[in-house]
């Protein structure tokens, strides 16, 4: 429609001219002719508005609904996922490349769409009522156009690949440089780091300026041939005109006609780029979009079955990868509902993949059994185990959202009372009540900041407060100081009686008071006891104690 | 060892401080300072362009004397067909030649500003890579990799858009403006007035949009920031998210900011959904002004058809540059923003640093002297404190404490990475601050527990790409180290290519390869951090023969995990939360039954059992 009607302008004013030169128009002619203009500006005010609207809110929706999607899929990705992409990575997926989409959408599409049908409107129009042969000579250029077009863009196209692949080639020479600086300066290798740097930013210029030769003709080559539009109304047409076959209105429409097909030609090198750009984010974005979920295989009737918490790890052996090493070898371990477990071992001796595994955020793949409640953890639903166990972090994860939601952070409805309840266990309630603000305090960013051991106590409420049948503790308290754990464990004691318990620590202190200690080392079970028959033992157990107690002496 | 200091806010907020602002003198004669070796490249493409614009100007007129001088009159009868026809000619063979003469130009120009600008970027990211290496190791503590990788690369390359479509093109745009301006007013000053009667209303339209577009753009930029915000959140936090069940209540909040962000963005849309095609009416109602106008003269025989051709061309052609313009803008808007950025790091002081100097003998013999050093990373958290001792040349020294006792800031501080802020360090009698970093770190090897490898074949991983050292020499320091078997096993032996994770690589051969790289520089000085994971018993008793031989006639400083470096070393110093608190040989440390005695029996012990 609005095509048609900006289609129509060219045509007024030329039998408007037509009229002016026959003289069969008088001042009230001209003034309704003038009145005809306005009243289509108009028009094409309002339907060009409606068509904005629609065409590009389509787009934005487009990718409103996308991003939804984008975000809803990565909360169903296993952490396996996670582990292999950074954040950045999967941010400027769901930003940068969403963005590259709907711009090759709303430019792109609505250009070609427009420029396709401004063509062919025109030339129907032309032919119709100007003059067909002037009409087939005039557009003569436009199949030449594309077929340039076509062998300029696939030129283009692999220079491009160059520059994009020299550039990534600088990106990673400045990274590594960057990331290996403390290596580079120890070895004082500066000067030979700036001269590689230079080879490669010499070589990015180099294939920089070649695409440069080729692209810097695009346009201009593209001007010329559309430009020999114009040369041939001129010359052909003026002749017509000349002759009296067509009327000087008539000219000038056609040229006006022409200078509209012009403009958006003008501006397809850039469409082009959109459409590529969003072509390759619209490939990234498939290719997350093909990430399988993290898959459940249960067995429904079970669904459901978690009640008492009890906890058996049998002949359990771990890796995350198939070929890697193990994990966690051979693990057996039973804890009976409302037990607490100590598990203390080095970093990277597989504390926290058992907890993990308990969690089910990996799954037992390789040999063995995880059993909760006696059935095997692989037939039970994420969603129902989870909702069972109240787990705290190793790194005290709060949300940039008040306390309350943060404490309150459960699919469960929960009352006040017993958010209450939960952050008094975990000793930060005083806390809390005595900020301005109190429960409704905004934390991160835009709020406050708290002490490490404050969030610490805010993560501890928050597994609290579903009320679950297994607390695992991963290794959360090793931040705070030895005073403030021990009054957390105090206040924590009670709960545990009432529960199946897992603490993971790597400090003798945090698990000392367990009904059990399981001392892993290289992902065996090397001991296990109370800690009264650790310390006996005079084994692994009894070495971290004393070595822990060396670096606490306080030497003058 | 990593803070995230007061440094990082103070670049944060500075980079939000600019957002806003476009026009700041400083930066803008910093930027013109850069392109001023390609000034007359500038000057040539300016002209280039002024001619382009010229031709554009140029061409209605053709075609508005070929109405009005050969149409119109061969259809009045005032000369012969004939001639009309060869004057149109005439004039498409002028067209034509202008046509011929615009695609050079505008080839020439591109290649010309693409070439300065693609240099001056090339420059500029030499001097900020030049830079950065001169950087104190604080600066990397305090900024992520990835921002200043950002720094050198990308939004160098947004400078690059500035010089290429800002600097000229600006005077351009104006120039076609004025240009037509000036033609138009030359052949009519009524037609030019009656065209430019809608301009005051133009111009009062685009300064309430422009009012309206600058609020919007804040909201638009606000919601997407907080899209931003939220996915870093959650995605850093996913685990927790999944564990707690909160996959449908977060999917809910995503959606409330995503949609926040949308209904800005559609705010934005009815705004130039009512802008752009109110520009249009009112280049319409200029259009109708103008055919009424002059249709009226034409009539009453004082205008020439062509010249109101002319009139609606040149109307229409008066908006293009304006649309540019304010696409300039933009460009000059994350222009300045870069620029800002990239200057707040060359700013950065580059690490103190003396000149070379003649007294000092190139070859350090070693002897190291702490006398009451104090140091803090940040602030007064002292990680040393009043911490004394001296090596002598040729002398091993093992030291020997709890992890965080303050073994690593010794290294750091003998190597020159950090300032001290109490004491003093000589180094063979000489102040540590009065040796030229590069000389110093030329006289110490340096073996990191954790060895970092670049992409790279094996060969420029131990020589670091220096290209002043041989093959043969890295060969021989690789033999001696007893790297080259395993080197000599990979595929292409010496020129296997690898990566930074380097997984083919076991933690032993990356020992092996970092005694190598130490050892090419020939150091008087060794400073080994020593590997704490496992090796495999046949690398480990590789890694020890190859470490008592480099060790032959060197300072030798360790941090100890080996029980053979402490019982070797010539002197053992015991740390403890910043101090020295023991000092002494292996059998004496042990007699005194303190603290060296506990770790002794804690840490190596077992390493005896095995």
């Amino acid at each position: 429609m609005i095509n048609m009607l900006q289609l129509a302008i060219p045509k007024i004013t030329g039998d408007l001219i037509d009229a002016l030169q026959y003289e069969t128009i008088d001042t009230k002619g001209l003034n309704t002719h003038g009145i005809i203009i306005i009243v289509i500006a108009v028009l094409i005010l309002v339907l060009h508005y409606l068509s904005r609207l629609y065409l590009i809110g389509a787009s934005n929706l487009f990718e409103y609904n996308m991003r939804n999607d984008l975000f809803k899929h990565l909360l169903s990705l296993s952490m396996k996922f996670f582990d292999k992409k950074s954040v950045g990575e999967l941010m400027a997926l769901s930003v940068n490349d969403m963005n590259a989409i709907r711009m090759a959408m709303m430019r792109g599409i609505i250009m070609i769409v427009n420029t396709t049908f401004l063509l062919i409107a025109s030339i129907i129009i032309l032919t119709r009522t100007i003059d067909v042969r002037l009409t087939v000579i005039a557009f003569m250029p436009f199949p030449i156009l594309i077929i340039v077009m076509m062998k300029f863009g696939k030129i283009i196209h692999t220079r491009f690949k160059t520059v994009q692949q020299s550039f990534a080639d600088l990106t990673s020479v400045a990274q590594e440089n960057i990331s290996g600086i403390r290596v580079i300066k120890a070895f004082a290798q500066e000067e030979e780091e700036i001269w590689r740097f230079k080879q490669a930013n010499e070589k990015n210029y180099e294939v920089n300026m070649s695409l440069v030769k080729v692209q810097g003709l695009f346009l201009p080559l593209i001007h010329f041939i559309t430009s020999c539009s114009f040369l041939i109304v001129l010359i052909y047409g003026g002749n017509l005109v000349i002759t009296g076959e067509i009327t000087l209105g008539n000219f000038i429409a056609f040229n006006s006609y022409i200078g509209l097909m012009i403009r958006p030609i003008a501006f397809i090198g850039m469409i082009i780029n959109f459409i590529q750009r969003g072509k390759a984010s619209f490939g990234r974005i498939e290719q997350l979009f093909a990430e399988p979920p993290a898959q459940e295989f249960c067995a429904v009737d079970q669904v459901g079955s978690v009640k008492k918490g009890h906890i058996v790890f049998k002949n359990l052996t771990f890796s995350y990868d198939k070929q890697e090493k193990p994990v966690l070898k051979n693990i057996n371990l039973d804890i009976t509902p409302g037990k607490t477990v100590g598990i203390i071992g080095k970093i990277g001796s597989g504390k926290s993949t058992a907890a993990n595994l308990v969690l089910k955020v990996y799954s037992p793949c390789q040999r063995g059994e995880l059993l909760i409640d006696g059935v095997d953890i692989l037939d039970i639903p994420a969603q129902i185990l989870r909702e069972k166990i109240g787990y705290v972090p190793q790194e005290n994860f709060l949300f940039s959202d008040t306390i309350k939601e943060n404490v309150a952070f459960t699919a469960q409805a929960v009352s006040e009372k017993e958010i209450i309840d939960a952050t008094k266990t975990s000793q930060i309630y005083d806390s809390i009540v005595s900020l301005p603000k109190g429960f409704d305090t905004m934390l991160g960013e835009k709020g406050v900041n708290l002490s490490g051991g404050q969030k610490q106590r805010i993560s501890i409420a928050r597994a609290l407060i579903k009320s679950p049948d297994i607390l695992i503790l991963d290794d959360c308290l090793s931040a705070v100081d030895t005073k403030t754990e021990q009054r957390i464990i105090e206040g924590l004691k009670q709960e545990m009686h009432k529960r199946t318990c897992i603490i993971i620590a790597h400090r003798i202190s945090t698990v000392q008071y367990a009904d059990e200690i399981v001392v892993l080392h290289d992902g065996c079970i090397v001991e296990r006891g109370t800690h009264e028959s650790l310390l006996q033992k005079e084994g692994h157990y009894h070495q971290i104690y004393q070595q822990q107690l060396l670096n606490d002496k306080e030497v003058l | 060892m990593a803070m995230n200091g007061g440094g990082f806010g103070h670049g944060r907020s500075l980079g939000e401080e600019i957002n806003g602002k476009v026009y700041d003198k400083q930066l803008l004669k910093r930027l013109i300072r850069y392109a001023k070796p390609y000034w007359h490249w500038f000057l040539i493409a300016l002209i280039l362009i002024l001619s382009i614009s010229a031709g554009g100007l140029a061409r209605p007129f053709l075609i508005k004397t070929a109405i009005d001088e050969y149409i119109t009159k061969a259809y009045e009868g005032v000369i012969t067909t004939g001639h009309a026809v060869s004057g149109v000619r005439q004039l498409g063979i002028i067209f034509l030649m202008l046509m011929i003469g615009e695609a050079l130009f505008s080839y020439m120009k591109t290649y010309l500003l693409q070439f300065a600008g693609k240099k001056i970027i090339m420059n500029m990211r030499n001097q900020i890579f030049s830079h950065i290496q001169k950087l104190p190791v604080v600066y990397f503590d305090k900024n992520a990799t990835g921002r200043i990788v950002t720094r050198v690369t990308n939004d160098t390359e947004a400078l690059n858009e500035m010089y290429v479509n800002m600097a000229v093109g600006f005077l351009q745009s104006i120039f076609e403006m004025v240009g037509i301006v000036v033609l138009m007013v030359v052949l009519s000053v009524e037609l030019t007035l009656v065209s430019f009667a809608v301009i005051p209303l133009m111009v009062i339209i685009t300064i309430y949009f422009r009012k309206k577009a600058r609020e919007i753009f804040g909201e638009i930029r606000r919601r997407l920031a907080a899209i931003n915000g939220f996915l870093s959140e959650h995605l850093s936090g996913m685990k927790i998210i999944q564990v707690f069940n909160m996959q449908k209540k977060k999917e809910e909040a995503f959606e409330r900011i995503n949609h926040a962000y949308y209904k800005a963005s559609f705010k934005h849309i009815i705004l130039f959904g009512v802008f752009r095609p109110f520009m249009d009416v009112i280049r319409l109602v200029a259009l109708a002004l103008l055919l009424w106008y002059g249709g009226r003269n034409i009539l009453g025989g004082t205008l020439a058809f062509g010249t109101l051709y002319l009139f609606i061309e040149y109307t229409n052609k008066f908006f293009q540059p304006i649309t540019e313009l304010t696409e300039q803008y933009n460009i000059l808007q994350g222009a300045m923003v870069s620029a800002e950025r990239i200057f707040s790091l060359i700013d950065y002081a580059a690490e103190p640093d003396v000149l070379a100097r003649g007294d000092l003998p190139q070859k350090l013999q070693g002897r190291i002297e702490f006398k009451n050093v104090w140091f803090a990373y940040e602030g007064e958290a002292w990680v040393l404190k009043d911490v004394s001792f001296t090596i002598y040349p040729g002398q091993a020294v093992a030291f020997v404490g709890a992890t965080g006792a303050g073994k690593t800031s010794i290294i750091n501080l003998i190597c020159g990475f950090y300032q001290h802020q109490k004491g003093e360090i000589l180094i063979d009698g000489v102040r540590i601050g009065d040796i030229p970093k590069l000389q110093l770190r030329k006289n110490i090897g340096l073996v990191l527990q954790d060895v970092f490898l670049f992409s790279g074949t094996v060969e420029e991983n131990i020589k670091l790409f220096d290209r002043n050292i041989s093959s043969a020499q890295v060969e021989k320091a690789a033999r001696y180290v007893n790297a080259d078997n395993f080197i000599q096993k990979m595929p292409c032996k010496y020129q296997t290519q690898i990566n930074q994770k380097a997984s083919v690589l076991s933690m032993g051969q990356r020992q092996l390869m970092s005694f190598a790289r130490a050892l090419l520089n020939d150091p008087a000085i060794l400073v080994m951090d020593e590997a704490t994971s496992n090796i495999d018993t046949h690398t480990e008793k590789l890694v020890q023969e190859a470490l008592a031989k480099i060790m032959r006639g060197r300072t030798t400083i360790a941090i100890a995990h080996r029980l053979s470096t402490i019982q070797n070393a010539d002197q053992i110093i015991v740390i403890h939360k910043g101090r020295i608190v023991e000092q002494g040989v292996h059998q004496e440390l042990l007699k005194q039954e303190g603290l060296y005695y506990g770790l002794y029996r804690l840490q190596y012990q077992h390493q005896v059992m095995q």
